[in-house]
């Protein structure tokens, strides 16, 4: 029931970030001087503005669509590079034990034993802030917990009669890998992709919290949480509205990812 | 037991030796820290002036040498904004982090592991959806919207407690109890997992079946087994206590080593950033060489030579 109801509101994210431009009443950067800080409908507020209105008079909600879709977008970005990246590494060390395994294991050991937050600060701090680089350092969020898994499984797999029938009838490492093994262990890196998602988002609405993320003019949900705070008396709206889209949708794709550990693969639990 | 020791101990410090590594490969590749912390458009001779008096025009594996030789000697290297030595601006910090992360500490693991333990005992009851919900509530929400609204509720509307800043003693209440939230949340659904796979285990059912009292039963089978997994993660907790600590003391404006990180990034003060991320490694490692002790005296399987 509960992952019904998550399942629509990432449906109904997954539109916002679709459609954001046909959504979204006012530019992100239009000013409306005369109605600054204005309050969101049912608080004071006018229907011109449904969510109220910032500092400068830009339309909260518009600001917000758009938030939605980049934040979204970097998140899944982000999550599809760190499995894909982890979970070639894990195979290459699978495939190929000894010094490759040993130096990819000594990667993963070193990259789970520093916080990503600490390490993303440093990264940023040494190379500046730029939206490449930063997409980029979201893609590394994680992949060492996808590399364990998909290296885990790919011995487990090898140890099965398919992998070593494959082989056998002349098909080289990477179609066994792909067409194979791939497909058998899908669902567990699907699950463990579900659980890094909303830590994805929250990692890069810290960030951007804090100054250091998405940079204006751009907008994404925690860049609009972080310059909302300095109107925190005054027009609370500002940053509640950003702040209940994270926490709606974390909550919402964790719990789908739950669901789905629960149907495919109730061992990971 | 000391040959899994030294083997831990050796993996720790190469960890750390990758860390630093990785440090200073990253501060070299990224741009000539002359240019950054001077104009671009300072005279040459200042700016070559400042690349002899930091050591920056000798070839790089000397000054890579010299890095992991200062380091071993315990010079981190100077603030290129205020020319102190990095390792004393930290240090001055580490107390007002430790103020709000230990007692953060306490609320993880006081209020985390008891709710975990309490919903795997009565697993499918309201006490259990309860404590997952909260949970689940605790970690999904950001730790600086947590805060934000904190301080909303308790500083703005009621004005009961200061919003940042450590001039009270109230102060340390906000940040220490959204700190310790989240944590509590994830070491909740995780003893609650731990315990569960430990309910379900056949020697549970054999010390019941021999008539055990179900509270000896709890205290003296479940609960130590259970202890071994989660001793890890809190032992992950403590090593990442830095962490959360640096979006926290940035809400609350609390001057401690995570504001000083913030600080130090957005002023590409390299020095510090380096020292800081020593801190956190070192902590981080030494936090799991630990638990790997405890392990050992933990889990009586670990104790026979090998």
């Amino acid at each position: 029931m509960l992952a019904v109801a998550a399942l629509a509101w990432i449906v109904l994210m997954l539109g916002v970030a679709v459609f954001a431009d046909q959504l979204r009443p006012y530019g992100i950067t239009q000013f409306d001087l005369r109605n600054r800080l204005a309050p969101p409908l049912g608080f004071g507020g006018t229907a011109a503005h449904l969510l109220g209105t910032d500092e400068l008079g830009r339309d909260v909600l518009s600001r917000l669509v758009v938030s939605v879709r980049i934040s979204l977008l970097i998140a899944f970005g982000a999550t599809a590079m760190a499995a894909l990246l982890g979970t070639t590494l894990g195979f290459l060390a699978a495939q190929h034990r000894g010094w490759t395994e040993a130096a990819v294991l000594m990667l993963i050991d070193a990259q789970a034993a520093l916080p990503f937050l600490i390490l993303a600060l440093a990264v940023l701090a040494f190379f500046g802030n730029s939206l490449p680089l930063f997409v980029g350092l979201m893609g590394l969020y994680g992949w060492e917990r996808h590399a364990r898994i998909a290296r885990g499984l790919a011995i487990q797999a090898d140890a099965q009669g398919y992998a070593a029938a494959v082989r056998q009838l002349g098909a080289g490492p990477l179609r066994v890998y792909l067409r194979h093994v791939l497909p058998n262990i899908a669902s567990t890196l699907i699950v463990s992709a579900t659980l890094s998602f909303p830590e994805v988002i929250l990692l890069e609405s810290g960030l951007s919290f804090l100054g250091l993320g998405i940079q204006p003019p751009m907008t994404s949900l925690g860049n609009m949480i972080g310059y909302g705070r300095e109107y925190l008396t005054r027009a609370p709206w500002i940053l509640l509205a950003p702040s209940a889209v994270v926490v709606l949708t974390t909550f919402s794709v964790s719990v789908l990812g739950d669901w789905l550990r629960d149907r495919l693969d109730p061992t990971l639990g | 037991m000391i040959r899994f020791l030294l083997l831990r101990l050796g993996r720790a410090l190469l960890t750390i030796a990758l860390v630093v590594t990785f440090a200073f490969v990253v501060l070299r590749l990224s741009g000539d820290p002359a240019m950054l912390i001077l104009n671009v458009d300072a005279p040459p001779e200042a700016i070559a002036a400042f690349r002899q008096a930091w050591g920056l025009d000798r070839p790089l594996w000397v000054q890579y040498l010299a890095y992991f030789g200062n380091i071993l000697h315990g010079d981190l290297g100077q603030s290129m904004r205020d020319g102190r030595p990095a390792a004393a601006l930290v240090m001055e910090r580490i107390p007002a982090t430790l103020a709000i992360a230990l007692p953060a500490l306490l609320i993880k693991v006081g209020l985390g592991i008891p709710a975990g333990v309490q919903a795997a005992l009565h697993r499918g009851s309201w006490t259990d959806r309860l404590v997952m919900a909260a949970a689940v509530a605790g970690f999904t929400v950001p730790s600086f919207v947590l805060g934000l609204v904190l301080v909303l509720v308790f500083a703005v509307k009621l004005g009961w407690l200061p919003s940042g800043g450590q001039d009270s003693v109230l102060s340390p209440i906000l940040p220490t109890i959204t700190l310790g939230i989240g944590g509590a949340a994830v070491l909740a659904r995780f003893t609650r997992s731990a315990m569960l796979e430990v309910l379900g285990q056949p020697y549970i059912r054999t010390a019941m079946a021999k008539g055990v009292p179900w509270r000896r039963v709890v205290r003296g089978h479940a609960l130590p087994n259970a202890a071994i997994p989660t001793v890890t993660i809190i032992g992950f907790m403590v090593g990442s206590l830095m962490a959360g600590a640096v979006v926290v003391e940035s809400v609350f404006s609390w001057p401690g080593v995570g504001r000083l990180l913030i600080t130090a990034v957005s002023n590409r003060d390299l020095a510090v950033v380096q020292c800081i991320l020593l801190l956190v490694a070192g902590t981080m490692v030494l936090s799991n060489l630990v638990v790997d002790l405890l392990y050992g005296v933990l889990d009586p399987r670990l104790r026979v030579a090998r």
